[in-house]
């Protein structure tokens, strides 16, 4: 590191953008150097309400910040050009990605490749890995509390779009619900069970741009664990995002979402835990307490100078799904 | 006020926006019934004639809703409005609707205008031509109130107006001093109390005394309950803060740790708190109304 301060800056000052810059403002050790913004009004904006910190319009303006890591929470069809063009002009080698990483799969794979090349630590923001019962989820299954799992079901539901314009500029920013949602569902699954393939897909759409509302697809791995998702963004009642499994294995039944495990073995006992019994509390919250540790995580990773999780590699594996997925559902049509 | 001490004891309106924090699953099972404006107020009134003394509300159209049918029942005079601003939720789903940040804006601008607000429309183009947040904040704050006084009516003790949980931490971290020193100011001036909700309550005593902001002057919305939960960094660090305030200015809420204790424990606990100013919590039938708040004033009321 540059010093005693791990200097940072966040490209692209929306909703996440703040989120998470408010986030590395009270980690111990972190200085926002610089905020990067294409909007020029948000920029003024910026510029009146934060002394010391640049505000820049352009990337490669940042190259001379002497910058250790770069959060990039620009729109997702932005995240490839952004984080090419940090690894090109040595402008940081750390660097935090929102999810997902890339538009497509090919993408994805080329920043791991640059990422491999340039070093330093990598890391994509799937948020969910850092909530307590889905740790908790991910601790049972490694411990074999259900045995040899068969099969599960898997759902990524919000009301975000219940109701909305359709063809939007600010729903064509999204891009379709399996980028911005469904990722989490198949991230979790993939951090769980390792990689699968997908059988079948149908997507649906009622977008001008064609981006997909909801989808749906089977897959299976070569163990032949089977595996069915769900998801939309126009379902009735989520007036939150919630992502969840009901996972079945040999010994038992497991059900985790955003808020509650239940374990339910075959023996006849069964368990139930809530976000209140699993230690959920952090130093400082916004939004999600999930969002402290996964940033705690990336800014302790790059002053250990270890890789952190979700990298980019796992992260492509995400993109890789959602192409096959597109695919199969092509292949239906 | 109707319990002999003064305190604040609140209907909350989680389970008029179908929220609980114990389990997205458990707000959806309890149906569409709770956002029924009429079956709210009923709820609220029903809380009221058993010892409630007010309604802590997050600014939205179910809430103003609410208000209305509050107003028509004849009760809202017997009501301390304690209203929080903005309801990021709204916010974020609207932008969805109309198409982004940008329709956001022009919704919210035609809104000012059609308001005939005079100086809030003066002050808001000031905002926008100089680029000036704290001229867009005072906008803003004045086009909330004047949506609830419109749904209240003039009569209405509107106490205090809170920011927003999201607002109030991320002004925090940010080091933002200056938008709780305007926002201080601006309320005051409307003679309305200040508050600010926050779901880290030590962090935010730590740093309104660095910048000299005078703690007695404002109202504090923080979770407290048995069990520590939503309580940062932890419960013992929230009580400390707690107990190294001179004035009374915390409203409790998330008492009952969102349905995971049983409203006995979770107001001994309560009770055992010293500056404890009131308590805000949610009811989602009248025999809840009746229990909760009976039991609210026999232990916090005397």
């Amino acid at each position: 590191m540059s010093g005693e301060s791990l200097r940072v800056a966040v490209v692209g000052l929306g909703k996440m953008g703040l989120l998470h810059a408010s986030i590395l403002n009270v980690l111990p050790n972190v200085e926002i150097v610089a905020f990067c913004e294409k909007s020029r009004l948000l920029r003024k904006f910026l510029k009146n309400i934060f002394d010391g910190i640049r505000v820049l319009d352009d990337v490669e303006k940042l190259s001379d910040l002497g910058l250790d890591a770069i959060y990039i929470t620009t729109p997702i069809p932005a995240h490839f050009l952004v984080a090419k063009t940090v690894y090109l002009e040595k402008i940081a080698r750390n660097l935090f990605v929102e999810k997902t990483l890339a538009r497509s799969h090919e993408e994805a794979e080329e920043l791991c490749e640059l990422a491999d090349s340039f070093g330093g630590v990598n890391m994509v923001g799937y948020l969910r890995r850092f909530g307590v019962a889905f740790r908790k989820a991910k601790d049972l299954l490694a411990e074999d509390a259900i045995g040899k799992v068969s099969s599960f079901r898997a759902y990524a539901y919000s009301s975000d779009l219940l109701g909305s314009e359709k063809g939007s500029r600010a729903l064509s920013s999204r891009g379709g619900v399996l980028g911005d949602l469904g990722c989490h569902a198949i991230d979790l699954a993939l951090w769980f069970f390792g990689g699968f393939q997908v059988d079948s897909a149908e997507l649906t759409s009622s977008n001008k741009d064609g981006s997909e509302d909801s989808a749906h697809f089977r897959a299976r791995n070569s163990s032949g664990l089977e595996a069915e998702f769900n998801v939309s963004w126009c379902m009735e009642n989520y007036r939150m995002a919630e992502v969840g499994f009901s996972i079945s294995g040999s010994k038992g039944f497991l059900e985790v979402n955003d808020d509650k495990l239940e374990l339910r073995l075959k023996a006849g006992e069964s368990f139930t835990w809530y976000r209140h019994d699993l230690q959920d509390n952090v130093p400082f919250s916004l939004g999600l307490p999930e969002y402290y540790r996964e940033d705690l995580h990336f800014v302790e990773s790059v002053w250990d100078g270890c890789s952190a999780e979700p990298s980019f590699y796992a992260a492509s594996k995400v993109d890789k799904i959602i192409g096959q997925v597109v695919q199969r559902a092509g292949e239906s049509e | 006020m109707s319990n002999k001490s003064g305190k604040a004891l609140l209907v909350g309106d989680n389970p008029f926006h179908k929220i609980s924090h114990l389990s997205r699953e458990r707000a959806r099972a309890r149906g569409d019934v709770l956002t029924c404006p009429a079956h709210a107020a009923n709820l609220v009134v029903a809380s009221l004639e058993n010892g409630a003394n007010g309604f802590m509300f997050s600014v939205s159209e179910t809430t103003l809703s609410i208000l209305d049918e509050i107003r028509e029942s004849g009760e809202i005079k017997r009501l301390s409005l304690y209203a929080i601003v903005p309801y990021a939720y709204e916010y974020v789903r609207l932008a969805n609707q109309v198409g982004g940040i940008s329709g956001l804006a022009r919704k919210f601008a035609k809104e000012i205008v059609l308001s005939g607000n005079v100086r809030g429309i003066a002050m808001g183009l000031k905002g926008v031509v100089r680029v000036d947040p704290i001229s867009l904040m005072k906008t803003y704050l004045a086009y909330e109130i004047s949506r609830i006084r419109s749904s209240t009516g003039k009569q209405a003790n509107l106490r205090s107006v809170l920011l927003h949980q999201v607002i109030t931490d991320m002004a925090l971290a940010l080091n933002l001093d200056w938008i709780f020193r305007s926002y201080l100011n601006f309320m005051s001036k409307w003679g309305i109390a200040p508050g600010f909700n926050t779901g880290n309550f030590a962090y935010l005593v730590k740093k309104f005394r660095e910048w000299n902001i005078d703690l007695s002057e404002i109202i504090i919305a923080a979770p407290f309950n048995k069990v520590g939960f939503q309580m940062n960094p932890s419960r013992e660090a929230c009580e400390k803060a707690l107990a190294s305030i001179p004035e009374p200015i915390l409203l409790v809420i998330s008492m009952l740790a969102a349905g995971y204790l049983i409203p006995s424990e979770a107001v001994e606990y309560v009770a055992s708190l010293r500056n404890v100013r009131g308590v805000a919590v949610g009811v989602s039938k009248e025999k809840h109304a009746r229990e909760t708040f009976a039991l609210l004033r026999e232990k916090l009321g005397h």
